[in-house]
């Protein structure tokens, strides 16, 4: 957990929202080559909006560079080339695709080579996700369709995974199951992850570093260890 | 029972017209959730652009082939230039549109090409003869002609699966109907697939108007009104987003109509009963198909809010 890290992923002064309305009025954030950040934020306070301006889904302002380089006037698509892949929050499933088609869905900016090694792969990681690969994703429990969510992002090869709250109508057993997963990527693979959550006390213990988002820029951010400690988000994130 | 045969053969090929531009509707509408109104009056323009085409001395396969190629561009770039702007205002705005471009077609078909409005003589692709056909047990026939057109709409229908189901752009295609959202974030870009949707849709509808044409030797101003009625009762009927759906659609709608129109005949001996109350009947075989199952015979269950 050194702090000495590249910096991966900087947001400086990102403005954004949807028409007239102004979501984000400034937002600065960091994540470093390999690390685990985690944004904690109550309801509407803007973690969506971050991430979709991040992935280029919505109009946005001020810098975003990424391994060096700006994508503030990038379209998803370059987006996802560049290696962001996010996992929307509700998981953005293909229903009505097959898993093993949403999994090549996520291959979709690669070219061929490699792509039948990595299903391979993630079918190994999420052995459910073999079992039901010919099943379309519609059918598949909660938990199995983050799971698929999540593989299939990482079938698009990222250097950064954006995971707008995971945890979201699961239960806590899953839930655990689904960070230790993420934990495992991050330590073996090295994966930079980026993760919004409402259930702080689950996120603090894979991050690295935390910001803390309120009304559309960031109030506190530091180390986990750091952002446990601070009084005030304490209360308010993490209940005791 | 012998009439039963003949006149669900003769449905057939009637259907299978409905299909193609029922097809042509559903390839938009899975991409955009747009129906495009003008589907019908497009597939005219081009089948005018085939019969000019073919005025000027080329062999009329490759007239019609020029027209879908010609329609696969106009498509494209009625999508870019007209609905995509529309879109980003309303989904009304597109409705306004296709009207719009409904009536402009028709209009440019009456404008560019002298005789239009009687209609103008048009070939077919099939034999035609009055002994070209089968002769089935039971004193029935089957023209080459309505085999020719049945037989056209299934590779279509089969080549538009090879293309959705075992290729990238067609995988594109599907993400973009089921989760716009995500397809973009996985990297695609939507906004070319639409104007393919468009494209590909144009093209279709341009078979489909060929073979009306042909079937009636004539093309005229009024040729897709019905056409396109039954058509688009065709793809609700099939539920709207499914390919399958529109063609099963097509066909079971073109077998209603010819049993409506002829059986009243036989029994009766009248006339009196004619096109509009096949249109009628189909209509109201969708509403209780639509009252049983809201997502239509083959639609994914997303598809109820028409
Ligand atoms: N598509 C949208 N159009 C208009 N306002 C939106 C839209 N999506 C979100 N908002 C508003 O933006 C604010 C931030 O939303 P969001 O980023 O989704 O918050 P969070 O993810 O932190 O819960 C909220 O007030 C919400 O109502
Ligand atoms: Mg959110």
């Amino acid at each position: 957990m050194t702090p000495e890290r590249a910096p991966l992923l900087e947001v400086r002064d990102l403005v954004a929202g949807y028409g007239a309305v102004q979501v984000l009025t400034g937002l600065d954030i960091t994540v470093a080559e390999g690390e685990v950040a985690v944004m904690l934020g109550a309801n509407g306070a803007g973690k969506t909006t971050t991430m979709r301006a991040i992935s280029g889904m919505i109009n946005r302002k001020g810098t975003i560079t990424f391994r060096g380089e700006a994508l503030t006037r990038r379209a998803p698509d370059e987006i996802v080339r560049m290696g962001i892949a996010q996992v929307p929050q509700g998981r953005g499933t293909f229903t009505d695709l097959t898993v093993e088609e949403n999994l090549r869905a996520g291959a979709y900016v690669r070219k061929g080579s490699g792509i039948e090694a990595d299903l391979e792969e993630w079918f190994g990681v999420f052995p459910r996700l073999r079992e039901r690969r010919s099943q379309k994703a519609g059918g598949l429990s909660g938990g199995e369709q983050q799971m698929l969510a999540i593989a299939r992002a990482l079938m698009s090869r990222p250097k950064l995974l954006l995971c707008d709250e995971p945890s979201l109508g699961l239960a806590p057993i899953i839930t655990q199951e689904l960070f230790d997963v993420l934990k495992r990527l991050n330590t073996e693979q090295g994966l930079s992850i980026l993760i919004v959550e409402q259930n702080a006390n689950l996120a603090l213990r894979i991050a690295h570093s935390v910001f803390v988002l309120e009304t559309g820029s960031i109030v506190a951010s530091g180390t986990a260890q750091e952002i446990s400690n601070n009084d005030a988000v304490r209360t308010a994130y993490l209940g005791y | 029972m012998g009439h039963l045969l003949q006149y669900i053969l003769n449905g057939l090929a009637r259907g299978s017209i409905y299909s193609l531009i029922a097809l042509g509707l559903v390839v938009i509408y899975r991409g955009t959730g747009h129906l495009n109104f003008a589907q019908g009056e497009m597939a005219l323009f081009a089948t005018f652009g085939a019969w000019w085409i073919n005025d000027h001395g080329f062999p009329l396969w490759i007239s019609i082939l020029l027209a879908a190629l010609g329609a696969f561009v106009g498509g494209g770039l009625i999508e870019y230039s007209l609905i995509r702007p529309a879109a980003k205002k309303s989904p009304f705005a597109v409705v306004v549109i296709t009207i719009g471009l409904f009536q402009a077609f028709n209009s440019l078909s009456g404008l560019l090409f002298k005789g239009a409005a009687t209609g103008l003589p048009f070939g077919t692709l099939f034999p035609d003869a009055p002994s070209d056909f089968f002769r089935l047990p039971g004193g029935v026939i089957w023209r080459y002609e309505n085999i020719g057109v049945l037989v056209t709409v299934v590779i279509i229908t089969v080549l538009l699966f090879v293309l959705f189901q075992k290729t990238k752009i067609g995988l594109a295609m599907r993400m973009v109907a089921n989760n716009a959202d995500s397809a973009k974030l996985a990297g695609v870009p939507t906004n070319k697939v639409l104007m393919l949707s468009w494209a590909l849709s144009a093209a279709i509808g341009t078979i489909g108007g060929c073979l009306v044409a042909g079937i009636n030797a004539n093309v005229s101003l009024g040729t897709m009104f019905g056409v396109f009625l039954l058509a688009s009762a065709a793809a609700t009927l099939g539920g709207l987003d499914s390919p399958i759906g529109a063609v099963v659609g097509g066909l079971s709608l073109g077998v209603v109509e010819s049993l409506v129109t002829n059986y009243p005949n036989d029994w009766w001996g009248s006339t009196y009963i004619g096109a509009d109350t096949a249109i009628a009947v189909a209509f109201v075989i969708i509403l209780v198909v639509l009252l049983v199952k809201p997502s239509g015979l083959f639609g994914s269950t997303r598809v109820e809010r028409v």
